[in-house]
C-alpha cells in the first residue's frame, strides 16, 4: 500500500499516452455543462428503455420511452400539449404572483412587529396544518369548477412557506448588524431597506423554492380534481382512457418545467444576490 | 475637560424564569478627555462589554448615566462609531458601500461620500479591495474595512469591542499597529475594550480594570510609554513589563503561582 503511493508520488506527471484516445475526449465532454445535465437522464432513460423492453410489466401498465415519445410528438403536433401546458404556467404565474404579493408582505410585517406576530402566528401554524387539498371542497363549493378556484389554492399553498421563510430569515439576521446600522445613523426606514430586506433575502429565496414547489402540486392537484384543461387535467384525462403513454407525457412535461423553472429563474436570481454575498452555498452545485 | 462621563453605572439583569435579580454592574463611573486613548479589561463576564452596549446606546443601564460632550446618551448614534469583534460588515454590499453607509445614512450626496470611503479605504490600507464581498476578505481586512466605516462618519469617540479577538495572533499585532498609526493621524477619543492585557498596554494613554461581578473599577492606570510604539522593542520596555505584571497580578493570571 504505502509502497504503491511513494512509486506513485515519486512519478512526475506521467505521459498522457491516451492524450486522442476516446477515453479522453470523454472526460472532456464530461466537463461540458450540458452533457452534465443531460447525463442523469439519459442513463435513467436508458434503464428505462430496457425494463420496457425486457417486458417486465405487461405494455397496457408500462410504456416505453420510444412509445412516450411517439405520444409527446403527437400531442404536440395536434396543438394540445402546449396549449395545456400555457394554461398550466399561466394558472401556476397568477396563483404565484398573488401568492407572493401576499406572502412577502405578511412576511415582513409579521417578522418585523412583535403584536403582529404573536397575534398571527397561532394562526399560521393553525392553517398551514390544513393541506393545500383539503381546502379544494369548500374552495369548489364557493367559487366552482373555475380559475378562481384553482389560483385560490395555489396563493394559499404558496403564502405560508414563505411567510414562515421570512420570519425565519429576518430572525437570523445578526444582532450585532442591526447595531452596526443603527449606530452608523440608519432610520427606521433605511433600516428596512438596507438591512431587513437583504438579510431577509436567503430565507426569502428558500421560501419561494419551496412555495413555488408546492404551488405545482397544488395546482396540479388542483387540475385534476376541478380541471377542465391543463397538464394535470391532461393525465388524469388520459388515465379515464387508459392512456397510460400520455399519463407518462405528462410526468415528463412536469419534471422538465421545473428543471426549467429553477434553471431559467430561481437558480440565476440566487447567483447574483444570496450566492455572490456568500450567505448561502449554491443549492445541487 | 472631560469629554465621556460615565457615571454611577449600575446594570442589574432579571432572570425571566426565576425572577431572579444578578447585578451585572455594581457601580462603575470613569471619565475620558477629548483625544484619549482609553481600554476597559477585567476577568471575564465582569461587564466590560455591557459597559460598551451602554455607551454606545445599544442596551440601557437600570441605572447611572452617561454623557458625551455634557449630552445625555440615550440610543445609539453616529457619533460613537462602533467596531465589533464580529466585523458586523453587510455581506451584500461592497467594501466601498460598507465604508459609505454611515455617510449614505446621513444624507450625503454620492460622489462625496464616495470620495471619502475611498480616502478611509486608502487609509486603512485596503486599496483595490473596494469592490470585493466581505465574504472575499480575511479576517483581518474585514477589521480594516469595519474600522474604515466607523471612521468614515468622524465620530465624537470610537468604540471598540474586542475587535482583535477573531483574527490570528500575527494579523492581531500587525492590526494594533495600524490602528494605532491611524489613531496617531486623527486622535480620535477611544473606548476599547479588551480581555488580552498585552493589547490594552500597548494601545492605551490609560488602562481602566474592572474587578469581577458585581463589577467596579478595581483600579486606573496611566501608560506613560512613548508614542509612536512598535511590538519589535515593547517586551524590553520597562513600563510595558512592569505595568504588564502588575495587571496580571490584579486580574490573578501570575499571583496565583507566586502567593505563598
Amino acid at each position: 500500500m504505502s509502497v504503491q503511493t511513494t512509486a506513485k508520488t515519486s512519478r512526475p506527471d506521467p505521459p498522457r499516452r491516451t492524450g486522442t484516445s476516446a477515453a479522453a475526449r470523454w472526460r472532456a465532454l464530461r466537463r461540458r455543462p450540458l452533457v452534465t445535465t443531460l447525463f442523469p437522464f439519459a442513463v435513467v432513460i436508458a434503464v428505462w428503455a430496457v425494463v420496457a423492453e425486457l417486458g417486465v410489466f405487461p405494455s397496457a401498465f408500462f410504456v416505453g420511452p420510444a412509445t412516450v415519445a411517439d405520444s409527446l410528438l403527437t400531442s404536440v403536433q395536434r396543438g394540445i400539449l402546449p396549449a395545456y401546458i400555457v394554461d398550466s404556467l399561466t394558472r401556476l404565474a397568477v396563483g404565484t404572483g398573488v401568492g407572493l404579493l401576499v406572502g412577502v408582505a405578511l412576511g415582513f410585517l409579521i417578522g418585523l412587529n412583535r403584536h403582529a406576530r404573536r397575534f398571527s402566528w397561532p394562526l399560521l401554524l393553525f392553517f398551514q396544518a390544513i393541506g393545500d387539498i383539503a381546502w379544494l371542497p369548500i374552495v369548489i363549493i364557493w367559487f366552482g369548477f373555475s380559475l378562481t378556484s384553482v389560483t385560490v389554492v395555489i396563493v394559499y399553498t404558496v403564502v405560508f412557506p414563505l411567510i414562515i421563510s421570512i420570519v425565519a430569515g429576518l430572525d437570523a439576521i445578526p444582532t450585532n448588524l442591526l447595531r452596526a446600522a443603527s449606530s452608523l445613523g440608519a432610520s427606521r426606514w433605511r433600516m428596512f431597506w438596507e438591512v431587513y430586506v437583504p438579510g431577509a433575502l436567503p430565507g426569502l429565496s428558500s421560501g419561494v423554492r419551496t412555495g413555488l414547489g408546492y404551488g405545482w402540486r397544488a395546482l396540479i392537484a388542483a387540475e385534476i380534481i376541478i380541471g377542465t384543461s391543463g397538464v394535470g387535467f391532461m393525465m388524469f384525462d388520459a388515465r379515464r382512457q387508459g392512456d397510460v403513454s400520455h399519463v407518462f407525457v405528462g410526468m415528463a412535461v412536469l419534471g422538465v418545467l421545473w428543471y426549467m423553472t429553477d434553471a431559467l429563474v430561481l437558480a440565476p436570481l440566487e447567483k447574483e444576490t444570496v450566492e455572490r454575498w456568500g450567505l448561502v452555498e449554491g443549492i445541487g452545485r | 475637560m472631560s469629554f465621556l462621563t460615565v457615571d454611577r453605572l449600575n446594570q442589574v439583569y432579571t432572570d425571566v424564569y426565576t425572577n431572579e435579580h444578578t447585578v451585572a454592574i455594581d457601580d462603575v463611573s470613569f471619565t475620558i478627555p477629548a483625544g484619549e486613548f482609553v481600554s476597559l479589561i477585567g476577568p471575564s463576564g465582569c461587564g466590560k462589554t455591557t459597559v460598551l452596549n451602554i455607551v454606545a446606546g445599544f442596551v440601557e443601564a437600570t441605572g447611572g448615566a452617561v454623557q458625551l460632550e455634557g449630552v445625555p446618551v440615550a440610543g445609539p448614534g453616529p457619533d460613537r462609531g462602533v467596531v465589533f469583534q464580529d466585523f458586523a460588515l453587510f455581506p451584500w454590499k461592497t467594501v466601498l458601500a460598507n465604508v459609505a453607509f454611515g455617510l449614505k445614512m446621513n444624507g450625503v450626496g454620492k460622489a462625496e461620500r464616495q470620495a471619502t470611503a475611498q480616502e478611509m479605504i486608502d487609509l486603512v490600507g485596503l486599496s483595490g479591495f473596494e469592490r470585493k464581498f466581505p465574504h472575499e476578505l480575511s479576517g483581518g481586512m474585514r477589521q480594516r474595512a469595519a474600522v474604515a466605516r466607523v471612521l468614515a462618519t468622524e465620530p465624537s469617540i470610537m468604540l471598540m469591542d474586542e475587535p482583535f479577538a477573531s483574527v490570528d495572533a500575527q494579523t492581531r499585532r500587525v492590526l494594533q499597529q495600524e490602528v494605532l498609526r491611524i489613531w496617531d493621524l486623527r486622535r480620535t477619543t477611544v473606548l476599547f475594550v479588551t480581555h488580552d492585557v498585552d493589547e490594552a498596554v500597548f494601545m492605551s494613554d490609560r488602562v481602566i480594570v474592572l474587578s469581577t461581578r458585581p463589577s467596579q473599577v478595581q483600579a486606573d492606570i496611566r501608560i506613560p510609554i512613548e508614542r509612536p510604539r512598535s511590538w519589535t522593542d515593547m517586551h524590553t520596555n520597562e513600563d510595558f513589563v512592569s505595568i504588564r505584571r502588575e495587571l496580571m497580578g490584579m486580574l490573578g493570571v501570575e499571583g496565583a503561582e507566586v502567593a505563598p
